[in-house]
């Protein structure tokens, strides 16, 4: 079976989880190789920086062919000799930044697929990025002399990295990042700015921690407008800015002032610069020091930890479901028939739904009444279904059902007759009681040998056939169906 | 009390005996003395009910093949030729010259169970003939069985395959004992290097579908679920099964509801069940069983009937037998989970033993109900649940 997106994102997901809840560098990597291994079901997985094998399994720890797998991290061969198994197809992905590594996987069998050479390249950027976070909090800590504030940097930042891998709500872990990024370096402000999602060349604040401002009322601006939050993001790089001639024009814009110094450093969402995290001081006196370049950074990259991994969810549940009625995404669907009619002779029923009337509600009413419409009939589709079937939407007004493990046609058409009869009810939308009808085509899958689309396609047939013969009603599914007559 | 001879007692035998004789003493001595049907008796593998005195098994064990390694544990029935039984002793010998036996023990396993399993593997330098296999009897009471297991590949990597379960007690969740040599274990890990001359191959199959739309793991800790898609997990589950309502508020009937209905993960390969059924959190609504699920994960529920189960009884035997080369098989391990006795129901579990007798053929079988299997063939994981495992020696 090859490798569904779905599952990729799902398995990048599970190594941020894994490492990124590592206390420091060695016990991430060892993580790291772990899950990578575990994830591709591959035998061999190795983490190699500076031409030698960090981390490695596969091999008894007496017999890691160090060379061979320097060899595969620098693409000077694509295979490894694994012991017991002989020759295994291998390959690598690397990774840049302060740390250079690669990471090496080999397995048994056929070659790797494309999108699994795909998983291993964003999994080398999940390890990227953790990796980065760990050295960065490590390095803070010998410059640190106060055990004191060693202990308050290290308390914050557990407390965050216990959010992500919780999946707290995004938008408190990054107040809980900014909230402590201002205390810990001691600033009045502390302020997250990030790039416009519809357009990259602007960026707004979206946590403030120690000012009054109104988060929902600032509107984007230019990133050369935003101060030393805008030059991070723009650079790529920490911006400090010191005295008195040099204050944040964004910063006096959002009504703080006068503020004498500001610290901003980069924030990454898998690998590309989308914000700033930005502490800024109304002492004169304020200036800041490697280590608070350093603190800041530590904070930086847990704000790129939940940006990152929040997405990877937001990606894989749009991989899944469909964002307005929640129910299973047609390529979801289309997985689990594949799955089922490959598992089991039992007899299953594909249903077709397509509401009446719904363009003509869609053009008189508007779209958030279609919306609203096609909400309400999810709801009330997947109500009539049985433990362990499935509903999807398929796109625009179109349904379909899959029902597994039916007796035969009459338990699929009692289904098709219970969602006829709830969709009957009128539907309360726009200050409106509308009635809208709902056409199902049924087609019997396990009768003869037929391709998971055929069976779609037949059901979407047979719908046609129900719409012909008048609105609200089910037809089955007959060879003399075809497309021509559709 | 059967008896069964092996089909090649030449250079590499394996013989099975069982006694439902109450006095374990007795029993053991009777078990063991039919199982050995060759010379050089090299291995005493030993499945014994939880109603039997532990050290008097060990004792009879001794009488009847004195010096011989054992190796064995609890169950929660025993698995053998006349179908699966409770109250026996089910003992298995492997002996000839074309066989190896080493064994290792690792104990205090709970809380170091990488390095338990690390321990073990050490067994395994001690066999040099061609074809290995390393077989895991564990504490089914001790949590991330998993571990174990990975402890094992760190040492081994890929070269040598796994297989074993996990000892149990009946249900009494109470405690399951380990038997190695002299000594009752609990709280450990035995491992047996077993090295033959000819192929040794491991089979591992389950019989469940996952049924409805999929759940994310959103929440979890220390190996418990708490929650999916962003709801109480405990809740979430039942509603995807439309349980009955005292499943929701009285523990026994949740494990009795869930033991057939394991969470499913998704891998590349495929669904992997997770039972969930023993460690229910009603206060917390949270779920959690011998497996670690991780956040992030895509999980089904799973359902499976006797069919689909004995169908997956058929293939992990033919995928065993199937590999050892063409080679005559001398007999097979067979081990199965707990919770598959659930789902499958008593008279279930006689159509599952007449499954592996039809596999067997003439051949000796043994095995028991486990709380967890083990089998690894590829990749770095082997940890199963609701799976049957066989190990198919020639």
């Amino acid at each position: 079976m090859p490798l569904a997106e779905s599952l990729y994102i799902q398995q990048l997901v599970e190594l941020l989880a894994v490492v990124s809840s590592s206390p420091d560098e060695p016990t991430a990597v060892q993580h790291g190789v772990e899950r990578s291994a575990q994830a591709l079901e591959a035998e061999v997985a190795a983490v190699v920086f500076d031409g030698k094998v960090a981390a490695s399994i596969g091999f008894p720890p007496d017999a890691v062919p160090h060379e061979d797998i320097v060899a595969v991290g620098a693409r000077q061969r694509s295979d490894l000799d694994v012991p017991g198994l002989g020759r295994c197809p291998a390959l690598s992905a690397s990774w840049a930044g302060s740390r250079p590594g690669q990471l090496v996987l080999a397995r048994w069998g056929d070659g790797f697929a494309i999108e699994e050479r795909n998983l291993v390249r964003g999994m080398a950027r999940v390890l990227e990025l953790t990796l980065t976070m760990l050295r960065t909090l490590a390095a803070e800590h010998s410059i640190r002399e106060s055990l004191e504030e060693q202990q308050r940097l290290l308390t914050h930042l557990f407390a965050i990295q216990r959010a992500i891998s919780r999946r707290d709500e995004l938008q408190r872990i990054l107040d809980q990042v900014t909230a402590a990024a201002s205390d810990l370096l001691g600033d009045e402000v502390g302020l997250l700015w990030l790039r416009d999602e519809a357009d990259p060349g602007l960026t707004r604040p979206v946590s403030a921690a120690g000012t009054p401002i109104d988060l929902a009322e600032q509107l984007p601006v230019p990133l050369d407008g935003a101060g030393s939050g805008g030059a991070a993001i723009s650079a790529d790089q920490v911006v400090v800015r010191h005295g008195v001639a040099e204050p944040d024009p964004a910063l006096g814009r959002l009504g703080l002032g006068p503020v004498y110094a500001s610290l901003a450093a980069p924030v990454h969402d898998s690998g590309t610069v989308t914000g700033a995290l930005l502490v800024a001081s109304c002492d004169p006196n304020r200036a800041y020091s490697p280590a608070d370049e350093q603190t800041l950074g530590a904070f930086a990259d847990n704000v790129s930890l939940a940006l990152t991994d929040a997405n990877m969810v937001v990606r894989m549940q749009q991989a899944h479901l469909d964002p307005l009625t929640g129910l299973a995404s047609r390529r979801l669907f289309m997985e689990q028939l594949t799955l089922r009619m490959a598992a089991d002779q039992a007899l299953l029923a594909v249903l077709f739904l397509d509401l009446d009337r719904f363009k003509e509600i869609n053009d008189t009413l508007g779209h958030a009444a279609g919306d609203q419409l096609l909400t309400v009939a999810a709801d009330r589709i997947a109500g009539q279904l049985r433990t362990g079937d499935t509903a999807s939407r398929f796109g625009g007004d179109e349904f379909a059902v899959l029902l597994h493990q039916v007796d035969g046609l009459a338990e699929a058409t009692v289904v098709a007759s219970r969602i006829i009869a709830a969709m009957g009810k009128p539907v309360p939308v726009a200050r409106r009681r509308l009635r809208v009808a709902v056409s199902i085509g049924i087609a019997l899958g396990g009768v003869d040998p037929v391709e998971p689309e055929e069976l779609v396609s037949r059901a979407d047939l047979a719908m046609y056939e129900a719409k012909r013969a008048g609105t609200g009603g089910w037809a089955v599914y007959r060879p003399d169906m075809s497309p021509a007559a559709a | 009390m059967q008896e069964t001879e092996t089909a090649e007692p030449a250079r590499r035998w394996m013989g099975v005996g069982r006694s439902v004789l109450a006095d374990s003493r007795t029993a053991a001595v009777a078990a063991a003395t039919v199982a050995q049907t060759g010379a050089e008796t090299k291995l005493l593998i030993v499945f014994a009910a939880i109603t039997h005195e532990p050290a008097a098994v060990l004792a009879g064990l001794a009488e009847a093949a004195p010096g011989v390694t054992v190796i064995g544990c609890t169950t929660h029935g025993e698995i053998g030729p006349g179908g699966p039984a409770d109250g026996t002793i089910t003992v298995a010998a492997l002996g000839g010259p074309g066989l190896q036996v080493e064994t290792s023990v690792a104990t205090g396993a709970a809380g170091r169970q990488g390095d338990a399993g690390y321990e073990v593997a050490d067994c395994v330098g001690r066999v040099d003939l061609p074809h290995k296999v390393l077989m895991l009897l564990t504490d089914g009471l001790v949590r991330d069985q998993e571990s174990i297991v990975r402890g094992c590949y760190r040492a081994l990597g890929a070269a040598v395959p796994l297989f074993g379960g996990a000892a149990a007690d009946g249900w009494r969740m109470s405690g399951a004992y380990l038997f190695h040599n002299g000594q009752v274990l609990t709280d450990a890990v035995v491992g047996a290097a077993i090295a033959s001359e000819a192929p040794l191959a491991v089979g591992v199959r389950h019989g469940y579908q996952t049924v409805g739309q999929p759940m994310m793991v959103t929440r979890t800790e220390n190996g418990r679920v708490l929650s999916l898609d962003d709801r109480p997990a405990l809740d979430v589950y039942l509603e995807r099964l439309g349980a009955p309502p005292e499943v929701y508020t009285d523990a026994a009937a949740f494990t009795a509801f869930a033991l057939p209905r394991p969470l499913g993960v998704q891998r590349r390969s495929g669904v992997e069940a997770r039972n969930l059924s023993t460690e229910v959190d009603l206060e917390g609504r949270s779920i959690g069983g011998g497996g670690a699920i991780d956040p992030g994960g895509l999980t089904w529920v799973m359902t499976g009937d006797e069919q689909s189960i004995l169908e997956a009884t058929d293939a992990a035997c033919r995928d065993a037998l199937d590999r050892l080369d063409g080679r005559e098989p001398i007999g097979m391990l067979t081990l199965s989970c707990a919770a598959l006795r659930a789902a499958l129901g008593d008279e279930g579990i006689q159509r599952e033993g007449e499954r592996l007798q039809k596999w067997a053929g003439s051949l000796p079988y043994a095995g028991f109900y486990t709380y967890g299997e083990i089998a690894r063939n590829h990749g770095i994981d082997g940890f199963h649940n609701q799976t049957l495992v066989v190990l198919a020696l020639s």
